[in-house]
């Protein structure tokens, strides 16, 4: 393993609103490592995008994060910068996909300018140089006829093609984390693998860190290396990606596992996790995931679980891995998981 | 785009005929004549008539005045004795335009400005200082500003003139200002509500992710994007201030076409109904046309054809 490049600890994000403060983020903490691709995953409200939006120092005004948190990019906790340093590290030292590749490009701006904009602004050079490096982007990330394209607007391109020009933005001062929120979601699935293929081709020739925003655990599988599992403004379980497909152990995780089809689906077996995710204006004492879990235990709804440790790469908060807990049998999918686990570990051994 | 606008040009002429069209049989339905001043005899009511042609049956007036004005004759004033339509508006028109124009500027220039700042401040001290001072803008009429202007920039502080027109410049700047706060006033709200929703648009968001900081950010995304909705509103705003305000030209005693656009109407004036209609009608379908092209110059989603 190398060293981390990133690493976030006890990081916690409140947003003070007229209803009360909302507590976004409880304590999150995990390292990103050079070269290596973190997924977070979780769904809707889970605080996914908030914490790559704390990493951009993008949050709202109301935003507060108390002084115990730390995010310590090559030592430098950028919890302290200033919004004039904050605008060095963005999009020059971090840079960000977003989402939507159909309203995240201005459309008043020919694209070729859009892209060289980072560079202008990061490198100091001309506006002249910057589109010629514009155009070698373009043709980095696969857009055909770059030359004829440059000066086009963005309403002239397909989603696909502007999630491209959205990539070669975020790559264009050469970031060394790039934080992709989504990047896939708004697109049609063919797209998709294009553009997950062009992310894993781009960081390998970059040696790039990448933070992977998804609720999509399909997409999670082609790209990650780890995998953190967030609920209700925590991280649940976290491990490589064959430990949270095959070894999972928190129930949650579980759920999200079962709720994915994948080519060896039953017909009937794709199970939603029933309930709604808990509000955060008050989040409930123990286990948020409690009142969801058939797992859980009466010491769930009193005291949250600390992290067990699975292995030395992975980890999980649920009571069920206490040694004084009962032994409880996960839903038969996976059963099937931890029993392809066992022969992976056959292998190797 | 020539074709474009060659295009809007015959659909101009068009409309415009529609409107002569319908002004001329409209202005008929009104009751009186043009003509009843008390100490007129019945037969010196029928000699004027006949002399202005409106003793010739509807059609045939119609007919006669589209002719005419085909040729450049909008007739003869009634009112204002020898004076042709063409001459009276060919005088007063440019007073009113250059004081409109005046105000046009300074009003959408301080409404961009104050529409900005507002929005860049969204929901602090100066927002809502802004926003109290736009809403008076856009309450208060004109006129009363206008006497306010006079009482303390004309009076207590005699710094500008308070009445006339064309012997000095000073003399036009109280009453630009006081046709220019309420444009001002509505742009300001405009580009306000505009620019909140740019900047907060994912576009800015990935401007913001560039690392841009907020001044670069609202230079270079979101005015030109704020732009393309304020364009539309100042389109017609610009029509209403070049063709002159009655009230403010009536106050400072300035000698433009607005009053005509009135008093024409009680007094039956039909050549100077009809002019100041087509007048006013040609301004705003010019503005209308000159908005739809700086659209399509601001927004490239927009092909003009």
């Amino acid at each position: 393993m190398s060293n981390p490049i990133l690493k976030v600890e006890n990081l916690h994000v409140n947003f003070n609103t007229y209803a009360g403060t909302v507590k976004a983020i409880r304590d999150v903490s995990f390292d990103l490592n050079e070269g290596e691709t973190l997924a977070i995953v979780g769904e809707s409200g889970s605080g996914k995008s908030v914490t790559t939006k704390t990493l951009m120092g993008l949050n709202a005004k109301n935003a507060s994060i108390p002084d115990n948190s730390r995010l310590l990019f090559k030592d430098k906790n950028l919890l302290a910068l200033t919004e004039e340093e904050w605008q060095h590290v963005r999009g020059n030292e971090i840079a960000m996909i977003f989402q939507d590749p159909m309203t995240s490009l201005d459309p008043t701006m020919k694209i070729g300018h859009q892209i060289a904009e980072p560079l202008v602004k990061h490198r100091g050079i001309s506006e002249k140089e910057a589109l010629a490096r514009a155009l070698e982007l373009m043709k980095g990330v696969g857009i055909p006829d770059a030359e004829e394209h440059i000066n086009d607007y963005p309403h002239q391109w397909s989603g696909g093609m502007r999630q491209r020009a959205v990539i070669a933005i975020a790559l264009a001062a050469d970031p060394e984390i790039l934080i992709a929120d989504e990047p896939t979601t708004a697109l049609d699935v063919t797209i998709q693998a294009q553009i997950l293929n062009l992310m894993k081709k781009l960081q390998k020739e970059s040696n790039s860190s990448i933070i992977f925003i998804t609720h999509d655990l399909g997409v999670v599988a082609g790209m990650a290396d780890r995998v953190a599992v967030m609920y209700a403004g925590k991280i649940v379980e976290y491990g490589t990606v064959d430990e949270i497909f095959f070894n999972p152990q928190h129930p949650y995780t579980w759920g999200l596992l079962n709720s994915m089809p994948t080519t060896d689906t039953e017909e009937g077996s794709l199970q939603a996790i029933p309930g709604t995710p808990p509000d955060l204006l008050e989040p409930p004492l123990g286990d948020a995931f409690a009142p969801r879990n058939v797992y859980a235990l009466a010491i769930d709804s009193r005291e949250e679980p600390p992290f067990f440790k699975v292995s030395d790469t992975h980890y999980a908060a649920t009571w069920l891995l206490d040694e004084r807990a009962p032994k409880v049998t996960p839903p038969k999918q996976i059963l099937t998981r931890w029993a392809h686990w066992q022969e992976l570990q056959g292998q190797e051994a | 785009m020539l074709k474009y606008i060659l295009k809007r040009l015959i659909l101009l002429i068009f409309t415009l005929f529609l409107v002569i069209t319908a002004t001329f049989f409209l202005m008929q339905i009104m009751p009186g004549t043009p003509f009843n001043n008390p100490k007129l005899t019945p037969e010196m009511i029928a000699q004027l008539n006949k002399a202005y042609g409106l003793d010739l049956p509807l059609w045939h007036q119609y007919l006669n005045y589209m002719i005419n004005a085909t040729h450049g004759d909008f007739g003869t004033s009634f009112q204002y004795q020898n004076q042709s339509v063409g001459m009276l508006i060919g005088q007063r028109l440019p007073i009113s335009a250059q004081l409109g124009a005046q105000a046009l500027v300074i009003g959408v220039i301080a409404g961009l400005f104050m529409g900005a700042i507002s929005a860049r401040n969204k929901n602090n001290k100066i927002d809502g200082t802004l926003g109290v001072v736009s809403t008076l803008g856009i309450s208060v009429p004109s006129f009363i500003l206008a006497i306010i202007l006079l009482y303390l920039f004309g009076f207590k502080w005699p710094l500008f003139p308070v009445s006339g027109w064309g012997d000095s410049f000073s003399e036009s700047v109280l009453p630009t200002i006081a046709l220019a706060v309420g444009p001002a006033a509505i742009v300001t709200r405009f580009v306000r509500s505009e620019m909140i929703e740019a900047l907060s648009s994912d576009y800015v968001q990935l401007a913001r992710a560039k690392g841009l900081s907020e001044k670069e950010i609202v230079n270079k995304h979101a005015y030109r994007n704020s732009m393309i909705p304020v364009l539309t509103l100042i389109g017609p705003m610009a029509a209403g201030l070049l063709t002159g305000s009655t009230l403010i030209e009536n106050i400072f005693s300035i000698p433009g076409i607005g009053q005509q656009f009135v008093s024409s109407i009680p007094t039956k004036d039909f050549p100077v109904i009809m002019g100041t209609t087509i007048v006013y009608a040609l301004m705003l379908m010019v503005m209308i046309l000159i908005t739809d092209i700086l659209t399509a110059i601001v927004d490239p989603r927009v092909r003009l054809q």
